[in-house]
């Protein structure tokens, strides 16, 4: 029994890291603004990790899976806004919409793009989000390129204050509850047979395949789960937070770039790499948009590069060797 | 009258594509020689287009005359690049790779944004044009049509008569072969890579010879797109390769252009770009060593 519970140690400095996080936020004014980003971007690695940091494969249309998301939140509310009586059920039905969405289009890249190794699957996947942006606008489907603007349903739906909460901090918990919950289930995985598959195929594809493992399978496992939280956080924290969605906005590349330097940074297939990232990349990019507003780019570009070249398994890679064999240990992986 | 203009429209996309396929051999040696895909692929065309632009407005220079320069300081660039950073990750993981590529991209774009500000920007050199009876061609398409063509031969001659050519299709087939016959392998990744950079610099202002407005710095994005989709159509490690599915890919753009617009209810331009990522799509499905391989 103890061991068993010892398997979940990790979990105790994520847990805590989310909620200083929260209590920094709710307790100190004008602390908000920044937690919620630094949500943001840790939940959008958290969910990224599951897939780019397990096996390895680089995903540049990762976008489109929370683009996808914050459309099923925006066409749940805008659909259903005439039905009364629907209230907070309204979110729910958003969320699962969003799931759905973001499960059916991974479902669909995953089948072609998971058959391609290595470069060849980088390139099928850099299309995907420009893909489908260009299909929403091309075919004018979803009111095309001028986008759904969903506030006056939203205020009509939930009442004018609970949505003004709900856009300035209730979207942000949301963040915080799906940030913790692809920690657990990335450490679920790390625990279980898939972790252990993915990791084999990660280190060396055809070695995992010999020793009968049923690598496609783990892969689409993988893809499928991490697209699921893309599609989460599409939703809360794009959709609920800003209600309107913009196709050129939601499949914006920089934001998977963003999260491959916040998996990167980290620690790539490491549970506490990429809230470490998360937390660094977006303290910085904060503050240095204060600082030298529009240089933001210009200075991650080299640290990017330098990160790369010099320290390659991230800060909590590196904090892993470390400490390899002292009690913090087992809280780090 | 439509037959006509399809007829047009296919003629234009042959010139295109041209370019298109020249633009996209520097990519497809860099692939070929160090297996690294260059994803910021569209910011080196987007530094040969301000290049040519800066060459132009400020100094009155032919964009003609722009080519060499660009292909200069697109070697230049690939030196400095090759011997920072991309020396180290040769045979470092994918992840590594594309993210510093992608990065380098990112850095060039901030950087010309940081010189010349982001706003779109054109130049007009007006040289004629020519009747081809269907349509009617701008001389200077028909020049980056032909510069493409010039330096698609020039490459072709350089890889088979040179001895730095050999070098290079020896490391293309086997770089541990190549070592053991006495071939500088890290010499010729060096050279490869910024001899593709090069490559891809001066297709920059072939590009904006074809079509010299919406010069920003964001504008390589679009181009990143495009050039891997014709990469894999000649079979992502051949830059002839390369130049022939550029030739496919302008023909496929424009004819389907035509035809999207005579739906109604929805916007053609969009619509193409969508193709695109499809025809990428299915090629990689069926086929990914490419359509015009024999292999």
């Amino acid at each position: 029994m103890k061991k068993d519970i010892s398997k979940y140690y990790p979990l105790i400095p994520v847990f805590a890291a989310y909620l200083v996080l929260f209590l920094v936020g709710r307790n100190i004014s004008g602390m908000w603004q920044l937690v919620a980003m630094l949500l943001f971007y840790s939940a959008l690695g958290q969910a990224f990790n599951i897939f780019l940091g397990m096996t390895g494969y680089v995903d540049f249309g990762y976008v489109a899976f929370m683009g996808v998301g914050t459309y099923g939140m925006a066409l749940a509310i805008t659909k259903l806004a005439h039905i009364e009586g629907l209230g907070i059920w309204i979110i729910i039905i958003g969320f699962i919409l969003a799931l759905l969405m973001s499960t059916l289009l991974s479902m669909a890249v995953g089948a072609v793009a998971l058959r391609l190794r290595g470069a060849y699957f980088a390139i099928a996947t850099i299309g995907v989000n420009e893909g489908f942006r260009f299909f929403i606008e091309g075919a004018r489907i979803w009111n095309g390129s001028e986008g759904i603007i969903f506030v006056a349903e939203l205020n009509q739906i939930l009442g004018r204050k609970t949505a003004s909460s709900l856009m300035t901090y209730g979207a942000d918990i949301i963040v915080l509850v799906i940030a913790v919950l692809a920690a657990v289930v990335t450490l679920c995985y790390m625990r279980s047979k898939i972790g252990y598959a993915l990791t084999a195929l990660r280190e060396d594809e055809d070695a995992a395949k010999v020793m009968g493992i049923n690598t496609t399978k783990y892969k689409i496992i993988a893809f499928i789960t991490s697209a699921c939280f893309a599609g989460l956080v599409g939703a809360s924290s794009w959709a609920l937070k800003t209600p309107y969605v913009f196709p050129p906005e939601v499949f914006e590349i920089h934001y998977t770039v963003e999260a491959i330097i916040i998996v990167l940074l980290g620690g790539a297939g490491t549970l506490l790499g990429p809230l470490a990232g998360g937390l660094i990349y977006g303290i910085s990019k904060y503050y240095l948009s204060i600082l030298l507003p529009g240089f933001q780019l210009l200075i991650f570009a080299p640290i990017i590069i330098i990160i790369i070249v010099l320290f390659p398994e991230g800060v909590v890679g590196m904090l892993k060797c470390k400490l390899r064999d002292s009690t913090l240990a087992r809280f780090i992986i | 009258m439509f037959l006509e203009q399809f007829t047009g429209n296919l003629l234009q996309g042959i010139v295109l594509g041209a370019v298109y396929g020249m633009a996209t051999m520097g990519l497809s040696l860099i692939f070929g020689v160090l297996k690294i895909v260059n994803v910021g692929h569209g910011a080196f065309i987007m530094v040969g287009a301000f290049i040519t632009l800066w060459l132009f407005n400020t100094l009155g220079i032919n964009p003609i005359i722009a080519v060499p320069v660009a292909f200069a300081v697109g070697m230049g660039l690939g030196f400095v690049f090759y011997y920072t950073t991309m020396r180290r990750l040769i045979k470092a993981p994918e992840l590594a790779t594309l993210l510093a590529t992608f990065s380098i991209g990112i850095l060039l774009e901030e950087l010309v944004k940081l010189m010349f500000g982001s706003e779109f920007r054109g130049y007009n050199w007006v040289v004629g044009k020519i009747n081809l009876g269907v349509t009617v061609l701008p001389m200077t398409k028909f020049y980056a049509c032909l510069g493409s063509v010039i330096i698609a031969l020039l490459l072709y001659l350089w890889f088979k008569k040179t001895r730095a050519g050999s070098a290079v299709r020896s490391v293309v087939e086997d770089d541990e072969g190549a070592r053991v016959c006495g071939v500088n392998v890290g010499g010729t990744y060096a050279l490869s890579f910024s001899l593709g950079i090069g490559l891809t610099v001066a297709s920059g202002v072939l590009l904006t010879m074809f079509i010299p407005v919406g010069i920003n710095p964001y504008m390589g994005g679009g181009y990143t797109l495009k050039a891997f989709v014709i990469a894999v159509l000649g079979g992502l490690s051949s830059p002839y390769g390369a130049f022939f599915g550029g030739l496919v890919f302008g023909l496929i753009e424009n004819g389907s252009y035509t035809i999207f617009n005579l739906i109604p209810g929805v916007e053609p331009f969009a619509l193409t770009r969508f193709l695109s990522f499809v025809i990428l799509l299915a090629i990689l499905l069926i086929k990914p060593t490419g359509l015009l391989t024999t292999k």
